[in-house]
């Protein structure tokens, strides 16, 4: 089974689970990374031209600690997260999913310079494609990696239904269908998701329209209905 | 479409991770993608260089217009692959005009520009939509994922051109420094072979680029549907259709002969003790499922805590939690700012209160540091105590080593004879046992050895030879060369004896006990 999902086991057998993010999203963020980092270099540059050859000097300065050190600073301080890794709700992360740190970042971000040859961060995007779990050189190195800020489910509106006990021996797996079956009434047509709970007709026992109103009852049973 | 063949794992995507899903899909079968879309593309190519030599821009152009074409083989194939069918690159290539029938002119004439091209293209090519039906599907499509669609399309677009670029850099990093090129003349020349070349560049990187483009936008499409139709739910219970299936079969037409052999017992057990089992419980299957149901309902299964952050654990907070020291102590503070407080309103300034407040500060910087030093060198505080309070106790001496009794008490008056008589009966382990367990027994009475269980025999016979070397302290008893020797050589034969079954001869255990009433003579 193909899936971009990237696991570790904590050594208490615990297992974490993210969504490694790949290419395109990150040279979005990279993208609006350097369209914020430009707004202040402008800004920079207008307020800075009253000082003339001084000017000039700062202006090189904070270029040059933006270039290198912006990223650095928003990982480290902000959770992971750049102004356009936020934007795209991607964040940096060690590969065991702790938190990234202070040596990590800046060797990730240092070697942007290898990941920059011959031009344009082509080796970058290439290794990023290459790598199972869309590493760039730099990620590598690092040892870290980019994954998918889990969002909070906002709250899902749930079907009319009064809860009802769920047959015996189902699955984890086979509950969350139900709860995902429940959850998801509004997006899936009413035909289909009566299509759907017609497949369960040798479980369930019931039918048709029956049958569908059985699943929602247990979708709220599992969900902690009463 | 049989949705058990799927091969990635079907759950809700976002969009951006439905791109990534088809990164990883184009990676997997990347060869013959590149190759199914670079030979049809190569030949118009070819086909262009021959006949528009002189026109090298008008011959890109119409490479590029068009790709719709060659996209369509690296779909079929991955659309074939992702239900676990394997389509070769020649199979694929022979497909290549009947992939291309349908709507052809529509994607090379107004559709040519349209940014969602690969996420729209599987509509055309797989759903076999077409005019109004086509339509409305594309916009119930649309609805979550074109933005994702066209940001797709715009990267990829600007990434060919980096790459292409980069390509050129890399070959403008090879040359060495010695070759002087003059580099605008050149490149302004408008050489046609140097645009050619440019084109033939431009080809092989849109070739590599296309399978990530035409995979990427499929795989949008396929999380798109996997949302609106819940492919994921009905994986889940058609496999549990599937078992509940099974084991209704296995139960209905399970090992007849076992079944009629198990009724068999159960009737003679049965007829043997008359009386049915069961009658105890009181409880039929049913009555037992609805007390199982009616517990299942109850409270406990129902308690739900939604706990977001880190939190302190709910500690019994006792009622003298603050000492009344601390209390006065904070209490006195209070007074004091209040008081300054006051002198600074019939004062100047704030200058009292300020001052209060920076010796406070001092105050606890200095409490500060001393709880600091306490701390920072408290292994040396804690040893030069430990070191006084060592003398006061006296070691208690352990009464079994190695499973040995070495109470004084136990041993019999004549240590050696009772050895030698055990010696001579044949009991070698229990005589030489005797005689290791009595050394033992007047090292640690005589000579204020603290042997302890957390020593092997080897390590004692070695305090007794440290003891030797550095010399006794002032309350110890030293020990001598003879000591020493006998109790290195009595460990060694009892080690062979007790662990490798080695037993000595008769002789050296004879020697060993005259050792042994030379070395402890005084001492009877």
């Amino acid at each position: 089974m193909l899936d971009t999902a990237y696991n570790v086991e904590t050594p208490e057998g615990i297992d974490l689970r993210a969504q490694a993010a790949g290419p395109v999203p990150r040279i979005l963020a990279y993208a609006v990374d350097v369209f914020y980092r430009s707004l202040i270099l402008a800004a920079l540059g207008i307020a800075l031209a009253f000082a003339d050859r001084a000017g000039v000097g700062i202006w090189l300065l904070c270029s040059f600690l933006l270039e290198w050190f912006y990223p650095v600073f928003f990982e480290v301080v902000r959770g992971g997260q750049t102004p356009g890794k936020k934007a795209f709700g991607l964040m940096v992360v060690n590969d065991n999913l702790t938190p990234i740190s202070w040596s990590a970042s800046l060797l990730r971000n240092l070697l942007r310079f290898a990941d920059f040859l011959p031009f344009g961060y082509a080796a970058g995007t290439i290794a990023m494609t290459l790598n199972r779990d869309f590493r760039r050189l730099g990620d590598l190195a690092a040892g870290t990696l980019v994954v998918y800020r889990q969002q909070n489910s906002s709250e899902r509106s749930l079907p009319q239904a009064a809860p009802l006990a769920p047959p015996r021996g189902l699955l984890m797996q086979d509950q969350l269908a139900i709860i995902s079956l429940a959850e998801r009434h509004r997006d899936l047509s009413e035909a289909r998701q009566r299509e759907l709970a017609e497949l369960l007709q040798p479980v369930t026992g019931k039918s048709g329209r029956d049958g569908l109103h059985y699943l929602h009852a247990v979708g709220n049973w599992l969900l902690g209905g009463k | 479409m049989d949705l058990e063949r799927l091969a990635v794992r079907a759950r809700l995507r976002s969009p951006w991770e439905s791109v990534d899903l088809g990164i990883a899909l184009a990676r997997r079968q990347w060869g013959s993608l590149f190759l199914v879309w670079l030979l049809p593309a190569a030949l118009v190519f070819a086909g262009s260089a021959t006949f528009l030599w002189e026109s090298p821009g008008l011959a890109s152009l119409l490479l590029w217009w068009l790709k719709p074409v060659y996209d369509r083989l690296p779909l079929f194939i991955s659309s074939r692959a992702l239900f676990g069918e394997k389509v070769g690159a020649g199979a694929a290539l022979r497909q290549f005009f009947a992939q291309n029938r349908r709507d052809w002119f529509a994607w090379l004439s107004w559709r040519r520009l349209s940014a969602t091209r690969s996420f729209d293209m599987p509509v055309t090519l797989l759903e076999q939509n077409s005019g109004a039906a086509r339509s409305r599907r594309v916009a119930v499509l649309h609805r979550k994922h074109a933005g994702t669609a066209t940001w797709l399309t715009l990267t990829l677009v600007h990434l060919e051109m980096i790459l292409a670029l980069a390509v050129v850099a890399l070959v403008y990093l090879f040359i060495p420094e010695q070759v002087q090129i003059d580099w605008l003349p050149f490149l302004s020349s408008g050489e046609l072979w140097l645009q050619w070349g440019l084109n033939g560049i431009y080809l092989l990187v849109m070739a590599a680029v296309a399978p990530f483009y035409v995979v990427g936008g499929f795989a949008l499409y396929i999380g798109r549907r996997i949302e609106l139709e819940g492919w994921d739910i009905e994986i889940q219970f058609r496999q549990l259709r599937e078992r509940s299936r099974r084991t209704r079969r296995g139960v209905a037409h399970g090992p007849v002969a076992a079944q009629l052999l198990l009724l068999c017992a159960l009737g003679l057990a049965g007829a043997l003790h008359g009386s049915p089992a069961r009658a105890e419980a009181g409880t039929t299957p049913e009555e037992a499922r609805e007390t199982v149901d009616g517990i299942l309902v109850g409270e406990d299964f129902h308690r739900m805590e939604t706990v977001e952050r880190w939190r302190l654990k709910d500690f019994e907070w006792k009622a003298d939690a603050f000492p009344e020291w601390m209390i006065n102590f904070i209490e006195r503070l209070e007074r004091l700012l209040a008081d300054d407080g006051d002198d600074a309103k019939d004062g100047p300034g704030f200058g009292p209160l300020i001052g209060g407040l920076i010796e406070l500060l001092l105050w606890t910087g200095a409490i500060g540091l001393l709880l600091y030093l306490l701390w920072r060198y408290r292994e040396p505080l804690r040893q030069s105590l430990q070191l006084r309070r060592r003398e006061k106790p006296g070691h208690t001496p352990p009464e079994t080593l190695f499973g040995l009794d070495v109470r004084r008490s136990s041993l019999p008056d004549d240590v050696c004879a009772e050895v030698l008589r055990l010696w001579a009966a044949g009991d070698r382990r229990n005589s030489l046992g005797l005689l290791y367990r009595a050394t033992l027994s007047h090292l640690i009475e005589r000579y204020q050895f603290e042997f302890g269980d957390h020593l092997t025999e080897s390590e004692c016979a070695q305090q007794v030879q440290m003891r030797r070397q550095r010399g006794a302290d002032d309350e110890q008893q030293p020990v001598s060369g003879a000591l020493g020797d006998f109790v290195q050589q009595l460990t060694g034969v009892w080690q062979q004896l007790a662990y490798a079954h080695r037993a000595p001869a008769t002789e050296r255990v004879e020697n060993l006990c005259d050792c042994w009433r030379e070395v402890f003579a005084d001492d009877r």
